[in-house]
């Protein structure tokens, strides 16, 4: 019977973490849900400030002077590069973690490449721990971001990456993590902030050839003095709430997907369990019934 | 049962008088080879599939294990058997296994005691020979005569005599040089369910060890495929010894004999006796190193439990026979090196549904000096030999006799896969993304380390493509040494799969990427 024991052992323990994965799955549902409600307000709001940003900077197009505000302005060389990369705080959550690390990887290879110093930022244990096993060293690290990332704390870190592209201390910032494209699509990526010009080009389009022309009160000045940082907030706030929906969409899969291995182990192994312990009651029976007719 | 139930007939019923053999059966024509004025002659009073009873003169019942011999006409057609005493059933009856077929045999027919157990000719002139179990050539070429004729019952050696050095023997496979080292004059055994190779192994290791070998070689086919057992000789006879255009075949320096499937059971019962005691004239009389190859010692205790119950003993754990392990033990116990000389033996074993826990096979294990164990899972994945590295072990993988760089090798090795399995579960249910850092380092060395064991074999040349390896020792060590520290991270895993030292990994990889 020993090995139909060792076989109900294992049975019990992968039924146990079937239990947890399972659970895990509905958690994972219920968070998605809520952040992706937050993440597609943010998309609505993130993609107004740009496409005010885009045809602000259309209107008053040409007159450099009156469109100046540091954080348009591209440095001719970037020498000191920062990369922030988005990772989860907890596992069990399939590839979500190795490919965004991937990325930040390559993209750490290729700015040392370029000649440029590089401080990485981390956020998220995962990629704490990735990031030590590499013998990388974090700048930063920040632990605080769940699946609901807060305003205040994104704009605290927004604020300070501000104040040191004006200061020259930072000349490029890239943002590894998993962008949200729809339910069923995630793509992790490495985007650059700041300088803020690709923001917005890339970002918006002009609506369909639709030109509304703009009159700046008090001045264009003024104006792009509080909707550039405020355009780049969002921009990195979004960029959290993209990680987090991501995050709970990557963990449902998994757990999805560990349930049904689980299952399929559990069929397996009960059937082995089975096996052997029909085998154990004919080899005995039979010994018996032999036993018997040759004392006959 | 209704033959059981004859069993308990008092012996009169069988009372059956010479005189009377012919009024019963009237075609049966008397003639025996052996002088009866010297020989006590019997009479077969009952047969039971492959075994049967003969009642002999009270005075002069034959000794158990000696020989019998039925040799007579019958139909018009010769027909003759050798059998072997196993039991004196009292009242001058004996029961006997018969080492031939018992088909045709009928109650009434003479039988003759040799008077000694069965014996097996000895000698060099058995040298490129192929036997049967009585000692009989059955390769065509004649009859073969040896100054001495051995009996296939001996006591084993003293145990003052025992050879008690220990001495690692290379074979240049990977996988068993490393973490399975063979012992010189020591016993190994190759343990796998249908279908794993265990043939190919050994066949292999004859092509590796017998080539490079100077010694005598047995081997002794129980049971197994007469085809396998064919190609093996032809095999012998084309390969030599050293490349030189005179060289000596194998098969010179080789002696075979087969019992195989379409035997009798008794046939495959004795045949392992009878090569080995050739082997131990090989041993005792010449002195030299000697090697002994038997496929597949399973088949001896199958034998002995096919017969066992028309012997009328009570069966056992599994229904084997009750004196499994006397029988295994008195066969191993000879296989053994003496002061005098060695003998070095290689078994395969098969293990009956995968259950390495069946008596047949647990049995054999007790007697092994290096345990190999072949695994389906490794097999199914096309990684041949498909040795599983941690359920195989060997009494020197120790650092007294195969130094401290091995067995420090050997362990993390070990280390690495035991880690891998643990976490093989983990990995089955959340896929390999979920492991830390380290566990993913371990999965990916574990990996390689897997594939790093599959090696080209000489006697599958046809079936890989690829020529079979020799790896030294030295490389070996070496290689795995350099894995697990990391050294080779950067290869793809498929570069692994049939090399030889990791130098021939590096080569196939560069070659993958074109």
């Amino acid at each position: 019977m020993a090995k139909a024991r060792a076989i109900v052992k294992r049975l019990k323990a992968i039924k146990n973490i079937r239990k947890i994965t399972r659970t895990m799955e509905l958690i994972a549902t219920a968070r998605f849900k809520k952040a992706m409600d937050r993440a597609s307000q943010a998309s609505a709001y993130t993609k107004k400030i740009s496409e005010i940003v885009a045809d602000i900077a259309r209107t008053a197009g040409g007159d450099s002077d009156e469109m100046s505000h540091p954080l348009l302005r591209a440095p001719e060389a970037t020498k000191n590069a920062t990369l922030l990369v988005i990772t989860s705080n907890r596992g069990l959550a399939g590839g979500y973690n190795g490919g965004i690390l991937r990325g930040a990887i390559r993209r750490m290879k290729e700015t040392r490449e370029a000649g440029a110093t590089l401080k990485l930022e981390v956020a998220g244990k995962r990629g704490i721990s990735y990031m030590r096993f590499q013998a990388e060293s974090a700048e930063k690290t920040y632990t605080n971001f769940d699946d609901r990332p807060g305003y205040d704390e994104v704009e605290r870190i927004a604020d300070r990456y501000i104040e040191e592209y004006i200061s020259g201390r930072l000349d490029r910032l890239d943002v590894a993590y998993m962008k949200f494209v729809s339910a069923s699509r995630q793509t992790p990526v490495v985007e650059t902030l700041l300088p803020i010009g690709n923001l917005a080009t890339d970002q918006a389009k002009p609506a369909r050839g639709r030109v509304v022309d703009y009159e700046l009160l008090p001045s264009a000045q003024e104006i792009l003095k509080e909707i550039v940082p405020a355009a780049f907030k969002a921009r990195l706030f979004k960029c959290f709430l993209d990680a987090a929906v991501s995050e709970q969409i990557a963990r449902m899969v998994a757990m999805k997907g560990a349930t049904e291995n689980a299952d399929e182990i559990i069929g397996n192994l009960s059937q082995k369990y089975n096996r052997a312990r029909q085998s154990q009651i004919t080899s005995e029976l039979a010994e018996i019934i032999g036993g018997a007719a040759a004392l006959e | 049962m209704n033959r059981r139930h004859d069993f308990r007939l008092p012996a009169s019923d069988f009372k059956l008088p010479a005189s009377d053999a012919a009024t019963i059966e009237p075609n049966i024509i008397m003639s025996t080879t052996l002088d009866t004025s010297t020989h006590a002659i019997g009479h077969v009073t009952q047969v039971i599939g492959s075994t049967f009873d003969a009642e002999f003169p009270e005075d002069r019942i034959p000794e158990i294990y000696n020989a019998v011999i039925v040799d007579q006409q019958i139909h018009g057609n010769q027909f003759k058997v050798t059998g072997e005493i196993q039991q004196h059933l009292g009242g001058g009856r004996v029961r006997c296994v018969a080492l031939g077929n018992t088909d045709g045999m009928v109650r009434g027919m003479e039988v003759v005691d040799t008077g000694a157990a069965l014996s097996v000719p000895v000698g060099k002139e058995t040298l490129s020979r192929v036997f049967n179990v009585l000692g009989e050539p059955i390769d065509g070429r004649g009859p073969v005569h040896t100054a001495e004729k051995w009996p296939i019952h001996r006591d084993p050696p003293k145990m003052e005599n025992l050879s008690s050095k220990t001495e690692v023997f290379v074979t240049g496979i990977k996988i068993i040089d490393l973490l399975t080292p063979f012992v010189r004059g020591g016993k190994a055994g190759l343990f796998g369910g249908a279908g794993l190779g265990k043939t190919v192994i050994l066949q292999e290791l004859i092509a590796r060890i017998a080539k490079e070998f100077g010694g005598y070689s047995v081997f002794a086919g129980v049971g197994e495929r007469t085809r396998e057992g064919n190609d093996l000789l032809l095999e012998m006879r084309e390969t030599k010894v050293s490349s030189a255009a005179d060289a000596k075949a194998v098969i010179d320096n080789t002696v075979m004999v087969f019992g195989q499937m379409n035997e009798p059971p008794g046939a495959r019962l004795r045949v392992a006796l009878s090569a080995l005691t050739m082997a131990e004239w090989f041993r005792d009389a010449t002195g030299t190193d000697t090697l002994l190859f038997i496929d597949n010692i399973f088949r001896f205790s199958q034998a002995g439990s096919e017969v066992s119950a028309l012997l009328g003993r009570m069966p056992s754990a599994v229904g084997y026979q009750p004196t499994l392990g006397t029988e295994q033990g008195q066969l191993q116990e000879r296989i053994t090196s003496t002061t005098g000389g060695a003998i070095t033996s290689v078994q395969a074993v098969y293990v009956p549904a995968d259950d390495p826990t069946n008596p047949a096979p647990a049995t054999a294990f007790a007697h092994l000096d290096a345990f190999i164990y072949l695994e389906r899972s490794i097999a199914s994945r096309g990684l041949y030999p498909a040795i599983d590295p941690l359920a195989s072990s060997s009494r020197i993988l120790d650092p007294q006799y195969v130094g401290e760089r091995h067995f420090r090798v050997a362990s993390r090795v070990q280390q690495i896969l035991q880690r891998y399995r643990e976490l093989q579960d983990i990995i089955a249910i959340m896929g390999v993304d979920e492991l830390s850092e380290e566990g993913k380092l371990v999965v990916q060395r574990a990996r390689r380390i897997e594939r790093f064991f599959s090696q080209p074999f000489l006697v599958a040349e046809a079936f890989t493509g690829k020529a079979g390896n020799y790896t030294q020792l030295e490389d070996t060590i070496r290689s795995f040494e350099e894995i697990v520290d990391g050294k080779w991270d950067h290869l793809p895993e498929m570069s692994f799969m049939y090399v030889g030292p990791i130098e021939e990994a590096e080569a196939q990889a560069k070659k993958m990427q074109g």
